[in-house]
């Protein structure tokens, strides 16, 4: 639907987006994934056609979209900001802005608005201003004001970054219920693994202003067994000891920074050890990290250490190794 | 201090009795400040919006002649458009000299520069975000621009107060197109500076008191325009 091709895109003469192709398909989910700094929100506001790229295009359904792209097209499209802005005036009026300017009757405005408010929450706000709420508040707004829109693609700059445990959960109901009934695409810029890994079904990674080969590590999805508390689970060749209440299909990961890296099995608390080989190792962001990709029967994890701790253990590639955590370590979604 | 107690017993004296020469003036200078007002801010606004909004070859430039032309004198203000309106001049055929539309065409000369640097100015201070906020959510450029003027209406509102603080407070180029001519051309500062030089005191201060008066209730009422607004 949305399309990037051959963009170069520079601030001051420096390449801040360098990407061959960046597609988001008609419906589904796409997270871009990537430190601060990494392109993710210059991304996003090129996809918005709010910025025009230095070079290259972007198509919008396979048409290449012009240099000051005609209000009809922007309105397919919508993006919340990472630290999105309010308008003058109440949280209502906020909310009613993009269907005024659609020109939305009265009574369909008040039956769109009704949903959101009801699915985020926000009855208790409608009418404040903007003064009145908090950093996570009008994130929520933000989001409900972009909801309202019922754009065809919707693109969310780190959605839930002010947002407290609750009100991330309503926001990313609200977005799954919005999803489940009318097909839309979405896409979400976050630094923070678990909201990719929980709504998107595909994750892309941003580094540097390109795409990264390497995608988010140490994802699998699981069938969780019934009962509380510690749990096995197979991924693959591989059993996963995780501790969960939760019981049936889910996704689960292993942060890289939580997978201790040694040449031979430790004693510790670790319930999770892995033996296994080395298969790749990459210098990270600014030469400060190494990521160490091995193959542990089949299944392959990254575990991230400092360079001197590469340095240390003299891993190679094809060298044996073995990675160890803990079971709280691993994460369920 | 008797020389000046005495000015304003004789301005007082001339207020209160409805003066219809001292009422004229004023009125006069209140029909040229409002007209030369509303046609600087007018033309000014948008011109500082586009200025401080749109990246365009030469805008740098721009913006330094607007900012320079703020600190034109008015008498040479005055000067030149007396060239131009001059019989022999190439918009003499107007027939403009020493009427009070002269005024209001050198006042705006003078208060468009003011309308247009500090308009740029004031929308340049409003976050950049509003701007892209209002696009995303499918406002087209005119609603986008009404979005980011009501952000800004304080210090647009304080735009308009200086515009008309410069127009009204004038004196160069109306003496020199206007020609202060009573009951045609005279307005509130020709008046005071002719009637000084004739040591009429008292009336220059009558004058001057009404200059005052207005440039207050104007004040205080784009304040109250203001002070309606909400965050």
């Amino acid at each position: 639907m949305l399309e990037l091709r051959g963009v170069r895109h520079r601030y001051e003469g420096r390449v801040v987006l360098d990407l061959e192709q960046f597609t988001i398909p008609r419906t589904g989910a796409t997270a871009v994934v990537g430190h601060n700094g990494a392109g993710k929100s210059t991304l996003l506001r090129l996809l918005a056609l709010l910025e025009t790229p230095t070079q290259g295009q972007v198509l919008f359904d396979g048409t290449v979209v012009p240099r000051r792209s005609p209000a009809a097209l922007r309105r397919r499209v919508t993006l919340v900001e990472q630290r999105p802005i309010l308008f003058r005036g109440t949280v209502r009026e906020n909310l009613e802005y993009g269907l005024r300017v659609r020109d939305v009757g009265r009574t369909a405005a008040n039956g769109i608005l009704a949903d959101v408010v009801e699915r985020l929450g926000l009855q208790a706000l409608l009418s404040r201003r903007r003064h009145e709420l908090s950093d996570g508040e009008i994130q929520r707004v933000a989001v409900a004001r972009a909801l309202a829109l019922r754009t065809d693609v919707l693109l969310l700059d780190e959605p839930a970054s002010s947002a407290d445990r609750a009100a991330a959960g309503a926001l990313y109901r609200a977005l799954a219920a919005e999803r489940a009934a009318r097909p839309f695409a979405v896409c979400i810029a976050s630094h923070q693994l678990e909201d990719a890994y929980r709504w998107a079904d595909d994750i892309r990674a941003l580094a540097e202003g390109r795409l990264s080969p390497v995608t988010p590590e140490n994802l699998f999805r699981v069938e969780l067994p019934a009962g509380d508390g510690v749990k096995t689970v197979r991924v693959g060749t591989i059993a996963l000891v995780l501790m969960t209440d939760r019981t049936g299909p889910a996704v689960v990961a292993v942060s890289p920074t939580d997978i201790f890296v040694s040449r031979e099995p430790l004693p510790s608390s670790a319930r999770n050890v892995l033996k296994g080989r080395v298969t790749g190792m990459a210098i990270e962001h600014r030469g400060a990290g190494v990521h160490v990709r091995a193959d542990m029967g089949g299944v392959e994890l990254v575990a991230a250490v400092t360079a001197e701790a590469a340095r240390d253990l003299a891993l190679t590639p094809g060298g044996a190794v073995v990675f160890s955590f803990k079971a709280s370590a691993v994460q369920v979604f | 201090m008797d020389f000046l107690a005495e000015g304003f017993r004789r301005a007082w004296g001339l207020l209160v009795a409805g003066d219809s020469e001292v009422y004229g003036i004023a009125l006069l200078t209140l029909k040229v400040a409002v007209v030369a007002t509303a046609i600087s801010c007018a033309v000014g606004l948008p011109l500082g919006y586009f200025l401080a909004t749109r990246r365009f070859w030469g805008r740098r430039a721009a913006l330094t002649v607007v900012n320079t032309a703020l600190a034109f004198p008015t008498v040479v203000v005055g000067l030149l458009l007396y060239g131009l309106l001059s019989r022999r001049g190439p918009l003499g055929g107007l027939g403009w000299l020493y009427t009070w539309q002269a005024i209001v065409v050198g006042d705006v000369l003078l208060a468009l520069p003011i309308a247009a640097a500090l308009s740029a100015a004031a929308v340049q201070g409003v976050d950049p975000r509003i701007r892209r906020t209002a696009a995303t959510l499918g406002a087209g450029s005119w609603r986008t621009a009404w979005t980011v003027v009501r952000e800004a209406r304080f210090a647009l509102a304080a735009v308009i107060t200086a515009a008309f603080g410069q127009v009204v407070a004038e004196i160069g180029a109306a003496m020199m197109v206007g020609g202060n001519i009573r009951g045609s051309t005279r307005t509130l500062t020709t008046a005071v500076a002719l009637y000084t030089a004739q040591g009429d005191f008292g009336l220059a201060l009558a004058l001057g008191l009404v200059l005052l008066i207005l440039a207050l209730v104007v004040n205080i009422a784009l304040q109250v325009l203001q002070g309606r607004g909400h965050a």
